[in-house]
């Protein structure tokens, strides 16, 4: 919440004269005061009453039932004609000799990227081959391989569309950010009836997520493109659809390639995440077999092979943006065709192994699993303590309040009315403090946060929250994102979500809080030192491609069923983008700046401190905001460790096909992500009009 | 995967065999019969023997990975025919929807012998001396607690989506207990392992024929034997005042199919019909694949090889 002082804008008004800010801090401390005192008289205060939640998950549930057997005949169709390229690459990919699949795709690398690429490749196919799940990778691939054709066409449609019609572009921005915040969980199960079983319900899943990084590529490519160009090209007379097709895309394909590179990413990501429902024997679903098993040095096999293809397929694609890179094709040819043939002998006599029998690094994962088995052995007691600290001193009184978490066998005492009184006491000395040397805001803060600390954010008054959310909203983003945020969570408690949308936002909350701090500090040291950076570098890309389900199994061998291993989980994912942000934003401060503070003699500290942290607050803002994004997306999976919330509720649905259930917790989490992107946004703007950039 | 190609090869090469002569009995032969393939090794164990001895009969089989969860639409749909291993105990509503609807149905039972309990592994024992009986678990109740279930002790439940069978049977049996689901099965057998390695105190639910049964020495509770009364009547059992106060009641396991299953392939349903497999013969296998690490298609076919009596009858008896 300091997020939303302005110092440029306190500093300018006088003391007494509300700012934006101050008045955003008097209504939350307002409504929470009268919330406060009102819960005990009237019991609708305190909790959003039974008799006032609306049906409204079993009337998504029969509405869009019904809607979906309306179009259910087109889509099977779709699903019949998506059957056959998925049939064909499959077979060239997987059930044809692995040899012929082997050489293609070196051949390829050292085409696009010459014998450094190819050199790469080998290796990578080589690690993919020895790990044992040859078939199951070719398979993913080959579902990578049809979903994003189809995202590519989705996302560059959209993104022209949204360039051309200028009127419709914020709707559709809009639609992008429902189909990356919507959790995929949520939306398998309509997919699953419109499609039917089988691997076109992955292929489209994938697509759908992987569109929006594409479209947005577009987007900012076409707008980069000078207006010179496209005036000449009007003068000459031009069509629109010459205009778009021969100027606009080739002036913009450097970003567009980007788009492309981040599009297959996202592809891969999540052909992983559908695997959950089935129907394809693909690298996700041995992630999950081995994940039911417990089998930790398999699982990290498994997740490593994506871990390889994410690795392989960014760097082939970055090549392919330098035309200058190609190597010689008749060598790629060459290559070409003496896998051609080794595949057909492979084929006719047997002599070369087939993929299902190399398994050259099954003792490697069993040496990890029996490491991680060592480990918990030897620091059993250790780990149960760094739990309980964190449980008892930290998440519980963060969800159910000092009031009820204090006990004798937590804290080892009772915390009884007095306490409350006393550090209400204090915090209202501190406030008052704060208020006399004019910090209105930081004193709210102050009392609001000491308010959440005794109650808990699960059991906060809902009138407070909605208020808060509104005004924070407000301040934010004025009027339209308070109403915004406002009826979202009216709309989250009049669909009996409201508990369950609560327990989510204090476990993303928690974890976004560990992030900001933790890897603020990382992002920090990366930039200051880069040995460090080296070494966290591929850690960060390790962490953002492996399937998150490989995270789930040490931390439950770790720290059992239930919250705390959620978090671990959550954090392990969340933090990457908090510091690859303040990273960047840190390093880019321009270099005039920092010749300016050396210059007037400022120490490294100084310079650190007054100069690249301000610049790149924007940075980390945006850093920030990826992050909270991530601990949504990490919430439905931590749902497979027993937290509770919203993830849970998807979870649930998806288990019993219950079209309402899902689609409306995924909504709400859609809604809690976007309202919690829209707010970080703003403060971000105002920050970067504030540095005047 | 190899399976698939094999069962492409070996399927038409069995029909020329066989098909000839009773083609009208059969059914349409040349069409695969998709069986589904979950996400436990009992059931592809289970799965495999039920396809064998159907491509043994003549027919094609197609093995198709589906997530056990969400196959009942697929199967009304005809994309999916059968799935051999249904545990009634954690069955998705859908399916009891649509075989209302007439759109699946239930063939038979496959006659495993079903358990669920409450469970720990062995080394509990040391640590509540009380243990197997269930009056044990009120002493024990602190040693079992954790942060998250202070001062009441914890029971690892189901996964929230198969229902929450632990936390009611806490509050039938009236134990100060606090039921924490699970997420996942994989959050159990993690359970399980830590626990088992760290020889901390675990209660859990579980059932048997399960791998991680013998793998963690796991054993049961012993709970008031179920009956149909102790649901339904709180006067039943040590509680007077609630229901669930006893044992799960021994789990159903049936094989389920697309309604036109019998229609298109009568023999076939008649051999998935009369086909029978015991936990005896089934947790063996499990091991062979999940302890020693051997390929499900090959640990069956051995089965099969060594153990034609107790299934060549009922193809026999289908075909002729």
């Amino acid at each position: 919440m300091s997020l939303a002082e302005s110092p440029a804008a306190a500093l300018a008004a006088p003391a007494w004269r509300l700012g934006p800010g101050e008045r955003t801090a008097l209504v939350v401390v307002l409504a929470g005061l009268v919330s406060a005192l009102l819960a005990p008289l009237l019991p609708w205060v305190a909790a959003w009453p039974d008799a006032w939640v609306l049906p409204v998950t079993e009337r998504v549930g029969s509405g869009l039932g019904w809607f979906l057997d309306l179009i259910k005949p087109a889509a099977r169709l779709v699903s019949g004609a998506l059957a056959w390229p998925m049939a064909g690459t499959t077979w060239l990919l997987a059930e044809a000799p692995w040899p012929l699949a082997f050489g293609g795709f070196v051949a390829l690398g050292l085409w696009v990227g010459g014998p450094w690429m190819a050199a790469l490749t080998v290796a990578s196919l080589g690690f993919v081959l020895a790990s044992g799940y040859w078939t199951e990778s070719m398979n993913t691939l080959a579902l990578v391989a049809v979903s994003v054709p189809l995202a590519l066409a989705l996302g560059l449609g959209i993104g022209v569309l949204a360039f051309e019609m200028r009127r419709i572009r914020a709707a559709l921005q809009t639609v992008l950010d429902i189909m990356q915040t919507v959790p995929t969980f949520a939306y398998l199960t309509p997919l699953l009836v419109l499609f039917g079983f089988g691997p076109v319900v992955g292929l489209i899943a994938s697509a759908i997520y992987a569109a929006p990084p594409m479209a947005r590529n577009v987007l900012l490519g076409l707008e980069r493109v000078d207006p010179e160009i496209r005036e000449a090209a009007r003068m000459i007379g031009t069509s629109r659809w010459q205009r778009i097709v021969e100027i606009d895309i080739p002036a913009a394909m450097g970003q567009i390639l980007v788009g492309v590179n981040q599009c297959v990413m996202a592809a891969l990501s999540m052909v992983i995440i559908a695997a959950v429902i089935g129907g394809f024997d693909d690298i996700g679903w041995t992630v999950l077999l081995t994940m039911r098993k417990a089998w930790f040095g398999q699982a990290l096999l498994a997740g490593m092979v994506i871990v390889v293809f994410a690795m392989l397929i960014d760097r082939m694609s970055a090549a392919l943006a330098e035309p200058e890179r190609r190597g010689d094709p008749r060598i790629a040819r060459a290559v070409l065709g003496v896998s051609v043939l080794a595949g057909l002998v492979s084929w006719t006599t047997g002599i070369i192994p087939g993929a299902a029998e190399i398994d050259l690094l099954d003792p490697v994962a069993a040496y990890v699993d029996a490491g991680l088995t060592e480990f918990t052995k030897a620091n059993g007691a250790a780990l149960d303590q760094v739990k309980n600290t964190a449980m008892f001193y930290g998440l519980l009184p963060l969800r159910i309040g000092l009031d009820d978490a204090v006990l004798p066998f937590t804290w080892g005492f009772t915390w009884d009315r007095g306490m409350s009184a006393w550090l209400l006491g204090l915090a209202g000395a501190g406030a008052a403090l704060m208020l006399w040397r004019g910090w209105l805001v930081a004193a709210t803060v102050l009392l609001a946060g000491t308010a959440v600390m005794l109650v808990g954010i699960t059991q906060l008054p809902w009138p407070a929250v909605v208020v808060a959310a509104a005004a924070l909203g407000w301040r934010a983003g004025g009027w339209g994102l308070a109403a915004f945020a406002g009826l979202s969570f009216l709309a989250m408690a009049a669909a009996g979500l409201w508990d369950r949308a609560m327990l989510s936002i204090y476990l993303s909350g928690a974890a976004v809080l560990i992030c900001a701090c933790v890897g603020g500090a990382l992002g920090l040291l990366a930039a200051v030192s880069p040995l460090a950076w080296r070494v966290l570098r591929p850690v960060c890309d390790t962490l953002q491609t492996i399937p998150l389900f490989v995270f789930l199994i040490p931390m439950l061998m770790f720290f059992q069923i239930g919250e705390f291993s959620a978090l671990l989980a959550i954090c392990a994912y969340a933090v990457v983008p908090m510091i690859r942000y303040t990273r960047h934003g840190i390093v880019s401060t321009p270099a005039d700046l920092v010749e300016a503070a050396t210059a007037s003699g400022a120490t490294r500290w100084q310079m650190l401190r007054d100069v690249r942290i301000p610049y790149a607050a924007p940075s980390m803002l945006l850093g920030l905001n990826q992050t909270i994004l991530y601990a949504f997306a990490m919430l439905v999976i931590a749902a497979l460790i027993g937290t509770t919330g919203l993830g849970q509720a998807i979870y649930i649905a998806l288990g019993k096909a219950d079209l309402g259930l899902g689609v409306s917790a995924g909504a709400a989490m859609a809604l809690l992500a976007l309202i919690a992107d829209r707010l970080v946004q703003g403060f971000a703007a105002e920050r970067r009009r504030a540095l005047g950039l | 995967m190899t399976r698939k190609s094999f069962a492409l090869l070996a399927g038409p090469a069995l029909a020329l065999g066989l098909g000839a002569a009773e083609a009208a009995e059969l059914g349409a032969v040349d069409e695969p019969i998709k069986l589904a393939i979950n996400e436990w090794t009992g059931q592809h164990v289970s799965t495999h023997i039920g396809g064998q001895m159907l491509e043994a009969a003549g027919y094609k089989v197609e093995y198709v990975t589906a997530g056990y969860m969400n196959m009942y639409q697929a199967m009304a749909d005809g994309e999916i025919h059968a799935a051999l291993e249904v545990w009634t105990s954690n069955v998705s509503e859908l399916f009891g929807e649509l075989e209302a609807e007439g759109k699946v149905v239930d063939i038979s039972g496959l006659g495993l012998d079903a358990k669920e309990g409450f469970a720990y592994p062995a080394h509990v024992e040391e640590l509540c001396p009380g243990l197997p009986a269930w009056e044990a678990l009120a002493a024990c109740a602190p040693m079992f607690a954790t942060a998250e279930t202070l001062p009441m002790g914890r029971l690892v439940d189901y996964p929230a989506d198969w229902g929450t069978p632990g936390a009611d049977r806490i509050a039938g049996l009236g134990l100060p207990y606090k039921a924490v689901p699970a997420g996942s099965e994989g959050a159990l057998i993690a359970e399980l392992r830590a626990s088992s390695e760290k020889k901390s105190p675990l209660l859990i639910l579980f059932w048997q024929p399960h791998w991680a049964m013998s793998a963690y020495d796991v054993r049961f509770v012993e709970l008031p034997v179920g009956e149909p009364a102790c649901y339904e009547d709180p006067a039943w059992g040590p509680n007077p005042d609630a229901t669930f106060d006893c044992d799960f009641i021994p789990t159903r396991i049936f094989k389920a199919g697309w309604a036109g299953f019998a229609e298109k392939w009568p023999a076939a349903y008649e051999i998935l019909e009369s086909y029978q497999l015991s936990t005896a013969d089934q947790q063996p296998l499990m091991g062979a694949v999940d302890v020693d690490g051997r390929s499900v298609e090959e640990v069956v076919a051995e089965w099969m090889a060594a153990n034609e009596a107790k299934w060549k009858p009922v193809v026999d008896a289908a075909v002729n």
